[in-house]
């Protein structure tokens, strides 16, 4: 299976990290005392190097060489089909690192072998709830998040959720992803929903029906994006006034490039990137070592000063400082910082492992409803719109 | 030194039997729900897993097969459980107000585990209940290990329910209100001392260690509005009579499954049948319907139409399953038929006032309490839980008033609430009082005396005068060669007759003898015993077998059952006046 999600994640990755690096460890004399990591390139493979990959190979002498991963399963099963397994070590959505564990194409990961927090937490009590998965041991949280143009709203900003869907107090387009989720959760949360909720409402007809009246009250004001390309533009060129999008990219245009963003944590839809054992790798336990060392206190929290995806330890959240580059403060831009967390939403992915077909196609079915065809720039530059179909079987 | 060591030792050990009390059972509480909402998951009961399962003919199978299979499990448990039946509050009122505390830890586990199945398999019955039974079973095993004294025994049954309900609703001054105003029905400081130490013990594990979410959260609910009061009003006065609706459509369910003509062990796997299929139709109407809950409280979640359809669907469904023997409570459908009812009014009044001043939230919070209040008699407790789980004043100030009245209506026509008429069909009636329950429940065969002179009916007046002169007695009882009783001589008569017709045919003890005014049997109960005897002169009272042909058991005297009224009265007392 899988497919839909290997091509969302191309997608996702091409989104998130931008294009891809090359090897981050040195040229390998020691072919046996190297391991591959299969992870996506970008500014984001250039924080694990600093952060993970190279204090490993200077405590260990491990090597780390690192081949590019675009989501997806479609690689590893060629790997355990062809039966030559090179990859070692894989970085995942938690969504496929699920459905790749229940294809049998991850090892399974005993958690008592990971490390205890610097300040003595166990393991298990130290990752955020939901972190660890039988094949997975999860390493960043992302979110997406909905964001405004400061100048847009010269008066009263919005600060909840709920304020995205009040078109009369907070006037502007709205661009949201052409998805379901992330906009059931959210129109939902603004009804006053409990997040613990959310899952099992939006699981009744009544809670669909509920989350696509709320919608139904913005159709006219949004603008449907596709690809991760767009919300940025469309906010700094003020085309709209809020926009949905992953934070990463959000620090991006408002830390480093100055834009006037700002985000709304209120119902941060967050989810995990998780590592995982390709299973049948021939270093089996370097590839356990390299996790048990890169999932630490100090590596994840060292992590955080490259890139804004938050560390998944308590632990490490408390030692996230400065960037390394720009000296910003990373804690205040960081999804798992207490301030930003209260509200989260843990994204469901089983929920959405499951039903990705039928709740698409009820969204879909919503979106067809709309006479205005307001479908935004789907068309140019990005993906298909069925991009994600299944299609891996 | 003594005395201060005893109040010290005394002292820890009372705040012990709360602190143990009270993990044990919040423990068992949090399990509980856990195993509950797991069963759902894995059974296709919850709405999350039911979206998620890919096979639909799958789904429908597992709609009806799941319940009905839950039914025969929770039917095979009851054969082994004593009364053949699961208990829950009622049990625990009774022990406790009868002052036999002590429960039975057999039945606890096994009504514990019906309880379980029948919610885990979807049945719609509360789980409250169960939670509240559960905890007085370990509150009293605590208790009776910590010291056999019956009062301990008592304080712990109270400390396991305070607990438990502390913990399910994340409460816990409704679970110290609710152990007091529904089980132990007094306050006493001894009793409260404790009490009040496990409800905090359950709080703490509730929020602290587990970080469980409260049963539901209302977000903001402004201040409501004057005239809107009067609506509260109503809303009390009609939840009423839902109420009385709902518990006699459980009491009615109740006989109608008795008259079915299947094995009792069969029955709630019919019942869970039916509901699956019914189901299939509305599929709200499965389990603890929690979603139902949170969308109640949601402007325009439902049509006017949809909520009556749904609460006359719950109201059946739930008086289907407990009487068909499902084990469960009747909270948490109460919760759930009272928010329904609580919604329709706000609609109702939408029409009426044109728009509301308040959200329809506040409608729904006001019958959802008008309608539990009632069925489980808990006023204090139920407007101590919405004031907990929302802590907004005005909305506690809103609901207060409608489950006064509510309360007031439903005493009227129905009774203090469900707990209580069960009890009185079973012969337990709380109504007048507790030591009139309790000495409603002692038998007269119980203080029987054998210390009493039979008289054979041919006997001769002087050998009756002889022997009873011998025994130092008054009276004398005739009674035939059968054991029937024929009636009563007295010495005075005896010697009136001897010494006033000494020339007259010879006459008998038979010829003599007079049915006393007052004859009593087996089966009476001490407190009917009491009441008769208000004009009784003699010595002692004939009592009679059960068997009705009028064979004479023995003799009660009228000390003895002065003593046994004496001595309910003086627990009683020494109960509820207790200090520390």
């Amino acid at each position: 299976m899988n497919v839909r999600l290997t091509v969302r994640c191309v997608a996702l990755s091409i989104a998130l990290f931008g294009p891809a690096g090359t090897a981050a460890g040195d040229a390998s004399d020691e072919p046996d005392r190297t391991i591959t990591v299969a992870t996506w390139g970008g500014p984001y493979e250039r924080s694990q190097v600093k952060a993970y990959f190279e204090p490993f190979t200077k405590t260990t002498g491990i090597r780390v060489r690192t081949e590019r991963y675009d989501g997806g399963l479609l690689e590893l099963r060629r790997q355990a089909s062809a039966g030559e397994i090179t990859w070692d070590v894989v970085d995942m959505t938690m969504a496929d690192n699920r459905a790749a564990c229940r294809q049998g194409l991850l090892e399974p990961i005993d958690h008592a072998m990971l490390l205890p927090g610097l300040d003595g937490t166990p393991a298990d009590q130290d990752f955020l709830d939901g972190a660890l998965t039988e094949c997975g041991v999860s390493q960043i949280v992302y979110a997406m998040v909905a964001a405004y143009n400061r100048d847009a709203f010269p008066g009263e900003r919005p600060a909840r959720i709920a304020d995205i869907f009040d078109v009369q107090r907070f006037p502007g387009k709205r661009a949201l992803q052409k998805a379901p989720a992330a906009n059931l959760e959210w129109a939902l949360m603004s009804y006053g929903v409990p997040r613990e909720d959310l899952y099992e409402l939006l699981s009744t007809e009544r809670g669909l029906r509920l989350a696509f009246r709320k919608l139904d009250r913005i159709r006219d004001h949004v603008i449907w994006w596709t690809s991760t390309d767009e919300p940025v533009d469309l906010l700094v060129t003020g085309k709209v006034a809020i926009a949905s999008q992953y934070n990463g990219r959000l620090f991006d245009a408002a830390v480093i490039h100055g834009h006037p963003i700002e985000i709304i944590w209120d119902a941060q839809l967050y989810e995990f990137g998780t590592w995982g054992v390709v299973r049948g790798s021939p270093r089996r336990e370097e590839a356990l070592e390299f996790i048990r060392f890169a999932t630490g206190t100090g590596p994840l929290a060292d992590q955080a000063g490259y890139i804004s995806y938050g560390p998944t330890r308590r632990s490490s959240a408390r030692l996230v400082s400065t960037h390394a580059e720009i000296g910003v403060d990373m804690r205040p831009h960081l999804p798992t910082s207490s301030a930003n967390f209260t509200t989260a939403i843990p994204k469901d992915t089983e929920w959405y492992a499951s039903l990705h077909d039928r709740i698409r196609a009820r969204f879909d079915e919503w979106l067809g409803q709309s006479e205005s065809g307001h479908t935004g720039l789907a068309t140019a530059d990005a993906l298909p719109e069925r991009q994600d179909d299944r299609s891996d079987q | 030194m003594d005395a201060l060591g005893g109040t010290f030792s005394r002292i820890v050990s009372i705040a012990l039997l709360g602190a143990v009390t009270g993990a044990l059972a919040a423990l068992a509480a949090i399990g509980f729900v856990e195993l509950v909402a797991t069963l759902n998951d894995w059974f296709f009961i919850s709405p999350r897993s039911r979206f998620m399962a890919e096979n639909a003919q799958w789904l429908l199978f597992a709609t009806i097969g799941v319940p009905a299979a839950g039914g025969l499990i929770v039917g095979i448990i009851h054969r082994y459980n004593p009364d053949r039946r699961s208990h829950g509050p009622p049990d625990v009122i009774q022990a406790v107000q009868s002052l036999e505390p002590r429960m039975s830890l057999r039945s606890g586990v096994l009504s514990a585990a019906a309880s379980a199945v029948s919610l885990g398999a979807g049945a719609s019955v509360g789980q409250y209940g169960p939670l509240t039974h559960l905890g007085a079973t370990l509150g009293s095993l605590v208790a009776g290990r910590a010291r056999n004294s019956r009062w301990m025994v008592t304080v712990g049954v109270g400390c396991g329910v305070a607990a438990a309900i502390s913990t399910a609703f994340n409460a816990p001054i409704a679970g110290i209100v609710f152990a007091h105003e529904v089980i132990l029905r007094h306050y006493s400081l001894r009793a409260f001392a404790p009490i009040t130490v496990a409800a905090t013990v359950g709080y703490v594990f509730a929020n602290v260690v587990f970080e469980r979410p409260p049963l539901f959260r209302v977000e903001t609910v402004d201040a409501s509005s004057a005239p809107e009061f009067i609506g509260f009003v109503a809303i009390g006065v009609c939840g009423a009579f839902v109420a009385v609706l709902y518990m006699r459509a459980i009491l009615c369910s109740t006989r109608l499954a008795r008259r079915v003509p299947v094995p009792d062990y069969l029955k709630p796997m019919l019942a869970g049948a039916a509901l699956g299929l019914a189901a299939l139709w509305i599929p709200d109407i499965l389990g603890l319907g929690k979603e139902t809950l949170r969308f109640a409280v949601i402007d325009h979640a439902f049509g006017a139409g949809e909520l009556l359809l749904l609460l006359v669907a719950k109201i059946l469904a739930t008086a289907m399953c407990i009487g068909f023997g499902f084990a469960g409570g009747v909270f948490s459908p109460a919760l759930l038929i009272g928010i329904l009812f609580g919604a329709l009014a706000g609609s109702g009044a939408e029409v009426i006032l044109g728009e509301l001043y308040s959200e329809v939230a506040i409608y729904a919070i006001c019958g959802m309490v008008a309608v539990t209040s009632a069925v489980i008699g808990a006023p204090l407790t139920t407007i101590l839980i919405v004031f907990e789980l929302t802590r907004n004043y005005d909305l506690a100030t809103a609901a207060m008033v409608s489950v006064v009245f509510s309360n007031l209506v439903s005493y009227r026509i129905f009774g203090r609430s469900l707990f209580d008429v069960q009890l009185r069909m079973r012969g337990f009636d709380l109504a007048d009082g507790r030591h009139k329950a309790i000495l409603d429940q002692r038998l007269l065969k119980d203080y029987v005396s054998l210390d009493f002179t039979a008289l054979s009916p041919n006997a001769p007046l002087d050998e009756a005068k002889r022997r009873l002169l011998e025994a130092g007695r008054h009276e004398g009882y005739v009674v035939d060669a059968n054991g029937i009783y024929l009636g009563t001589v007295t010495l005075g008569e005896l010697e009136t007759k001897q010494t006033g017709d000494v020339r007259g045919p010879k006459l008998t003890a038979g010829q003599l003898a007079r049915p006393e005014p007052l004859i009593l049997t087996a089966r009476t109960t001490v407190w009917h015993a009491m009441e008769q005897m208000g004009d009784f002169v003699g010595e002692s009272i004939p009592v009679l077998e059960d068997s009705g042909d009028g064979r004479l058991l023995g003799v009660v005297f009228e000390a003895t059952v002065v003593r046994a009224y004496l001595d309910t009265t003086n627990s009683i007392r020494e109960e509820e006046n207790a200090g520390g």
